[in-house]
């Protein structure tokens, strides 16, 4: 334990004597305690030992599943290769991107909504003008609010 | 596309990392377990159709991730029980803590004073891992932990290449402090740091 401590020393004084460029120093004491710190990752416990190991069987029987799946998928139809690619991958994006996935969807409806009104609007405006004009009536007649009731009457 | 037997492999040549490097910052073990094994599924469903050559990128960026999830809806739950406990008493739960029960029994194969000093160093270690900034830790875990280059680490943390090196520089300069405050000269840690 002495020596040890001793040749220690030595190495302290060593290194300090020498003239290192600050890189190496850092890295050299990172390098230190890494080591350390992966001698302790070694020793876990029991307990977590196997949970990651049951961590770790359930991701890989998870991918074997899926690359099995694939497999049988890939055997029952060699066609529409392009399409599932497709599916895929634009699947996985939007799984990817939830929140940019709503707000595309939120915008998507809130333009068709204002396309609708601006058309539909557009179109009764057009067909009220031309209803007007055809008739045989002034336009004022129709805003005049005793005109419904002179017809009635009359 | 990774075959099982590469994910199988991959996982066992970092899960213990993960886990320790995840405890230190989250400080829970328990959580840290959940946090993995989260990490190693998502792995495994979203990027098991990639070459097992991006899986130590993929899994350290997951990882990385699934932590900031963890304390986001920890700060959100914190709020909560702050918020709760205000209207309650005193809780006796905390009758049941049996401090023994977290003490760690070492491995002891080594001479037992060795494996003392070395147990309580490591213990010191941890201990000032867990008190750096949490970007700090970021970017010495991955920097020299897990072995990345500059710009992966930059790439897995959103900052640039020079962001990286400050983070990893203060971070070394800070555990060198911490050990040095706690006299841990004698650790073979130089302290040629604190001359420059």
């Amino acid at each position: 334990m002495y020596k040890k401590n001793m040749e220690n020393e030595k190495n302290i004084n060593l290194m300090d004597n020498q003239v290192i460029s600050g890189i190496e120093v850092e890295g050299q004491i990172a390098h230190n305690i890494v080591e350390l710190l992966n001698s302790r990752a070694q020793n876990l416990s029991e307990a977590q030992a196997q949970c990651l190991s049951a961590a770790r069987s359930q991701a890989v029987n998870h991918l074997a599943k899926r690359q099995l799946a694939l497999a049988a998928d890939g055997s029952i139809s060699r066609n529409g290769n392009a399409l599932r690619w497709f599916g895929h991958h634009v699947g996985h994006y939007f799984e990817q991107h939830r929140l940019m996935s709503a707000g595309l969807v939120v915008l998507t409806m809130l333009l068709t909504f204002v396309a609708v009104q601006q058309l539909g609007g557009s179109s009764n405006l057009e067909n009220s003008d031309a209803f007007l004009l055809a008739s045989d009536l002034p336009p004022e007649a129709y805003a005049d609010k005793g005109f419904d009731t002179w017809l009635d009457t009359n | 596309m990774a075959t099982p037997k590469e994910l199988s492999d991959f996982l066992i040549a970092v899960e213990r990392r993960a886990f320790k490097q995840t405890a230190y910052a989250v400080r829970d073990d328990h959580a840290a377990l959940d946090i993995v094994q989260d990490s190693m599924m998502k792995l495994a469903e979203k990027y098991g159709d990639h070459p097992a050559a991006e899986f130590p990128m993929l899994f350290q960026r997951i990882l990385q991730n699934t932590m900031r999830d963890f304390w986001r809806r920890q700060k959100v739950r914190n709020l909560w029980t702050t918020l709760l406990s205000s209207f309650g008493g005193n809780d006796a739960d905390n009758d049941d803590y049996d401090p023994l029960e977290t003490i760690d029994v070492e491995d002891d194969s080594d001479e037992p004073s060795a494996q003392l000093a070395r147990s309580q160093t490591i213990k010191l270690i941890e201990r000032a891992l867990e008190k750096l900034p949490a970007r700090q830790r970021e970017a010495f875990v991955l920097r020299y932990w897990e072995e990345m280059d500059v710009a992966e680490t930059a790439k897995i943390m959103g900052c640039s290449d020079g962001s990286v090196k400050t983070h990893c520089s203060r971070a070394v300069h800070a555990l060198a402090a911490e050990l040095r405050k706690q006299g841990l000269d004698k650790l073979g840690l130089s302290n040629a740091i604190f001359n420059k």
